[in-house]
């Protein structure tokens, strides 16, 4: 008999915890329970708890959580020191830069030549002040490193010499073009190792000390999971909004067959709290976006899903404001017919008869204060309900067509591109989230399109963690005339000892590369693409001398198999 | 800080040709020095997605002989249509300015086209400007074309509209390719001083071509109040430019960008693509966003000598003289075959370096008091023999300028291999030839 396959999933958001146990991608257990908004690991902990995992040989348990995200936005970050080799070209001072910096000589060009050499007395007063500081953490970025990682290499090994105990990072790991986002992920990388090194020890032991063997992933913001020890911290920003979005994927209706993927279009709608966050997915595939994640005043490389998040969700306070009302960004407890302090969007979704759960009598006593005394009757209460549910959805119809908009406006470098754009879909709406059920009506309303909702709209995230499947992606730039090569993902740099015009055996040589890397870091290749590469002949006096090749080899998000039913 | 906009469509999939100067590799190493340091980052800066002209766009601007499907434009309709872009994000106020940073290039494209020369098939900045004018009603336009070649193209298009100003800063023509731009060339006699060209020496350099901005260039276009600056940003001023020999450096560029200071720039020549283009195409951009350009500082050296400072002022000195005493070239005749009214003669010929065409023009234009007044251009391939015309009702042409026109149109249609009718007045755009009869575009 072949062995069941058990899932776990669960998913820290900033209000609540929902977490499910899966056997064979059906729902065995779930929870949902208050998250310890300073106590991470014991709420994940908690979670394990009720989905009384203990008791099965659970294959895999897959966690997102917002530890890292709040580390950053709450600013409870570690002093890192951020050396930079900027050279010449556009001044620092244009951009903001959120954490000082120390600017050092030597310079690259765009190809990774040396134009100047760094200074030696630098690093020497460099030196002298590690020498009284030996445990401090540097993040060493320089521009074009992507293309040469020589002058950080360099002087990382120098100062690891004479002090092996400081905490060096090297900006060339991030290996895609942009100096600003490549020194600020740098830095915030390293600034969250110590956070997440210390909750990923805590729970492998604790998970590990109940007896369980489950292998511990963890959800990233580009909708795919690593192993525990192989996570780069920073990359586990922003994964709620990944869950919610691969929850709604596997939610999807794809016949009888639930391993088939589906190839429908449609934006994700999730509503918590107080935020509510959209997705898309286009012919099956989350929409990866064109820019890394901003977080905080941090810009960074770290690669996202298309996400859009609104500042309203089911329980964020409404307050009157002159003949009418406002929905606040914030929320101060649960909803008034929860037992709440204040009226929010989910007491009109219970005073309408839209949810199945809420004291109706509640929340009419708390839609009620945000009438003037003369109108405080039933004719009026269902209007007020209806504007309020209106107006969220408004909301998010708005953030809808906004990231819509990305998507078609995405920059296209290449005549081919501009001359198939993307095409008109025709997509639906899929609500997730405790409140779904009472938004169906108004969202159907104001885009025109059909709006469907998921059997388990309020675990919907948990689902997408649990069922979440690796991501990869591995891009070459090789340089056949300077006869180097690099990886954007990992920042991998070495010789090219090939032809000056390779062509068929490119495509082994990444090949190889991308299954080393993805094997460095824990990650089954399933379905790798290589997409088409671009050539570019390099032309001296008339003569093709070499060219710069650039090609990937990915494996889009996606989960393992549709929920069951 | 001012709100920039950019198009960078660097056309990676496309070249004239495998060791072609305009080729896939052109704007790569910009592309890895604009996003390494982060430009599209600066929070006035907003990056657009390419657009694509329409054949109507360009035909309202340019006629494509014998017929538009005879020309290979994908490329050069998505460069236009870049410029496009973001010349209604300009009119719509989302911008203070924009640099199209695109190729195919197009000053070199002009009023007739049976081919392409100096790298260009259609023009960007012409589309654009006809565009601007015909969507939003845009009145004077100022043309500043710095590319190290004369911007002979741009100049036929407008040579009888004295509604844009044109003028053109390059290296002398008898050192350098297309071999015009002269002071004496000033514009037809309805135009008359709305084209002005400054033919440089070789040694030029940065102070140079300041003084003659500073004391030539901007005095005229703040003398013509226009409502619209254009640049046409060629870099092949750059001193390390294979072909030319200005000696302008990176900065340089960035000085002449904040000085011009123009509400559209769009990227023409410029084929120093290692050691010149990543440099010059972030000063500029830099200069437009209102950023300190001073420290794009190239790897390599002037080499060449520059040109004494006081000489070149002598120069400018005597070219200034010999501008303002040019005559008119034209002859004026009063022809049976043609509509009521005076019309000037100019024939010339155009040479199509790229396609190895040689083009025969003979050029009239109505003369006339009240508007740029309507022309006729005859055109033949000296090679194939195929002859065509361009009829063209300028934009607010008057009543006898229309008539003429239309007057025009119906005598020629049928007379040549193909005709084509541009009444910018009602942006009306067709085409007649023998196999489809008239066509409205």
């Amino acid at each position: 008999m072949l062995l069941k396959e058990i899932q776990v999933g669960i998913d820290v958001g900033g209000t609540f915890t929902d977490a499910v146990l899966l056997e064979d991608n059906r729902i065995v257990e779930k929870a949902k329970i208050a998250t310890q908004a300073e106590n991470v690991l014991g709420t994940v902990l908690h979670a394990l708890d009720e989905l009384k995992v203990y008791h099965k040989v659970v294959t895999r348990i897959t966690v997102s959580t917002t530890l890292i995200t709040n580390a950053i936005l709450q600013q409870r970050l570690p002093q890192v020191d951020l050396l930079l080799f900027p050279g010449s070209g556009m001044s620092l001072k244009a951009l903001k830069w959120p954490v000082p910096y120390q600017v050092l000589k030597g310079e690259l060009d765009y190809r990774g030549r040396e134009v100047s050499s760094p200074d030696e007395l630098e690093w020497r007063r460099l030196l002298n002040r590690y020498q009284e500081f030996p445990g401090s953490k540097v993040a060493i970025v320089g521009k074009f490193s992507h293309r040469n990682s020589l002058h950080e290499e360099n002087l990382a090994f120098y100062l690891q010499k004479h002090c092996p105990d400081l905490e060096i990072c090297l900006g060339h790991e991030w290996g895609q073009a942009n100096f600003y986002r490549r020194s600020l992920t740098t830095y915030l990388n390293l600034a969250c190792e110590e956070v997440y090194q210390t909750f990923a020890h805590q729970l492998q032991q604790a998970v590990f000390q109940k007896g369980s063997s489950a292998k511990i992933h963890v959800l990233k913001a580009d909708g795919g999971v690593v192993p525990l020890q192989t996570l780069r911290p920073v990359e586990s920003i922003y994964s709620g909004p990944a869950a919610s979005i691969l929850g709604a994927l596997a939610q999807t209706n794809t016949g009888p067959d639930f391993d088939s993927e589906t190839d429908q279009s449609f934006v994700v709608v999730d509503i918590g709290g107080t935020t509510t966050d959209i997705g898309l997915i286009l012919s099956g595939e989350p929409l990866m976006s064109a820019y890394g994640a901003k977080i905080g005043d941090f810009s960074t490389l770290v690669r996202t899903l298309a996400v859009r998040s609104i500042a309203a969700g089911g329980d964020s306070t409404i307050l009157s404001e002159g003949d009418g009302f406002r929905i606040e960004t914030y929320r101060r407890g649960p909803a008034y017919c929860l037992g709440g302090p204040a009226p929010t969007p989910t007491d009109a979704m219970c005073y309408l008869n839209l949810i199945p759960f809420g004291d109706r009598l509640k929340a009419e006593q708390g839609l009620v204060q945000l009438l003037p005394e003369c109108k405080r009757d039933s004719f009026n209460l269902e209007r007020l309900s209806n504007e309020i549910l209106a107006r969220f959805a408004d909301n998010i119809a708005q953030a809808i067509e906004s990231i819509i908009r990305e998507w078609r406006e995405e920059p296209a470098y290449k005549v081919w591109e501009v001359l198939h754009p993307h095409e008109e879909q025709n997509m639906f709406i899929e609500v997730s989230g405790g409140g779904a059920p009472g938004l169906v009506k108004a969202l159907s309303m104001r885009l025109n399109s059909p709006v469907k909702i998921g059997d388990f709209p309020e675990v919907s995230n948990a689902i997408g963690a649990a069922l979440a499947r690796p991501t990869f992606s591995c891009t070459l730039h090789l340089d056949t005339f300077m006869k180097r090569y690099q990886i954007e993902e990992t920042g991998l740099q070495g010789e090219w000892l090939g032809s000056r015009k390779p062509h068929k055996e490119i495509e082994e040589f990444l090949r190889e590369i991308a299954e080393k890397s993805a094997r460095d870091q824990g990650i089954e290749l399933k379905k790798p693409k290589i997409q088409p590469f671009d050539y570019f002949p390099i032309v001296k006096g008339y003569q093709t001398v070499g060219q710069i090749i650039q090609g990937s080899l990915i494996v889009s998000p996606g989960v393992r198999g549709r929920l069951k039913s | 800080m001012k709100r920039s906009g950019i198009v960078f469509f660097p056309a990676f999939d496309w070249s004239l040709g495998d060791t072609h100067p305009e080729r896939e590799e052109r704007l790569l190493y910009t592309q890895e020095q604009l996003f390494e340091e982060g430009v599209m980052e600066l929070p006035q800066v907003k990056q657009y997605s390419p657009g694509l002209a329409s054949l109507h766009e360009v035909l309202r601007t340019q006629a494509l002989f014998p017929h538009p499907d005879k020309h290979d434009l994908a490329a050069h309709l998505i460069a236009a249509g870049c410029a496009i872009v973001l010349g209604d994000a300009w009119a719509h106020n989302e911008i203070q300015n924009g640099f199209a940073l695109v190729r195919p290039p197009g000053h070199h494209s002009g009023a007739t086209v049976l081919g392409n020369r100096g790298f260009c098939t259609i023009n960007n900045e012409a589309i654009l400007i006809n565009h601007l004018r015909t969507k939003y009603g845009i009145k004077k336009i100022a043309v500043v074309d710095t590319d190290v070649h004369h911007g002979d193209g741009t100049q036929d298009i407008f040579f009888h509209d004295p509604n844009v100003l044109f003028i053109s800063l390059h290296q002398d023509g008898r050192t350098l390719y297309p071999g015009s731009g002269f002071t004496h060339e000033k514009g037809g006699p309805n135009a008359w001083d709305t084209t002005l060209n400054i033919p440089l020496p070789p040694g030029t350099g940065d102070e140079g071509i300041h003084y003659v901005l500073e004391n030539w260039v901007l005095p005229r276009v703040r003398d013509f109040k226009p409502d619209l600056i254009i640049n046409s940003a060629g870099q092949d001023n750059h001193f390390t430019d294979p072909l030319a020999a200005m000696n302008v450096t990176a900065r340089g560029y960035g000085k002449i960008t904040e000085l011009i200071r123009p509400d559209l720039a769009v990227l023409e020549g410029g084929y120093s693509i290692e050691t010149a283009l990543p440099y010059v195409n972030l000063a500029i951009f830099l200069a437009l966003a209102g950023e300190d350009y001073h420290q794009v500082i190239e790897p390599q050296k002037p080499q060449r000598q520059l040109l004494n400072f006081q000489e070149l002022k002598r120069y400018i000195k005597e070219l200034k003289i010999n501008n303002k005493q040019a005559n008119p070239h034209w002859t004026t005749r009063e022809e049976k075959s043609l509509p009521g009214g005076k019309w000037a003669f100019i024939p010339h010929s155009v040479y199509y370096d790229t396609d190895g065409i040689q083009e025969i023009r003979q050029d009239r234009v109505r003369m006339c008091e009240h508007c740029g007044g309507t022309v006729l251009i005859e055109s033949q391939n000296a090679y194939a023999g195929e002859k065509f015309a361009l009829i063209r009702i300028p934009f607010n042409a008057c009543k006898e300028c229309r008539q003429a026109g239309e007057d025009l149109w119906g005598a020629f249609i049928g007379r040549k291999t193909s005709v084509l009718f541009q009444d910018q007045v009602h942006d009306s755009i067709q085409l007649w030839n023998v196999q489809e009869g008239v066509r409205n575009f």
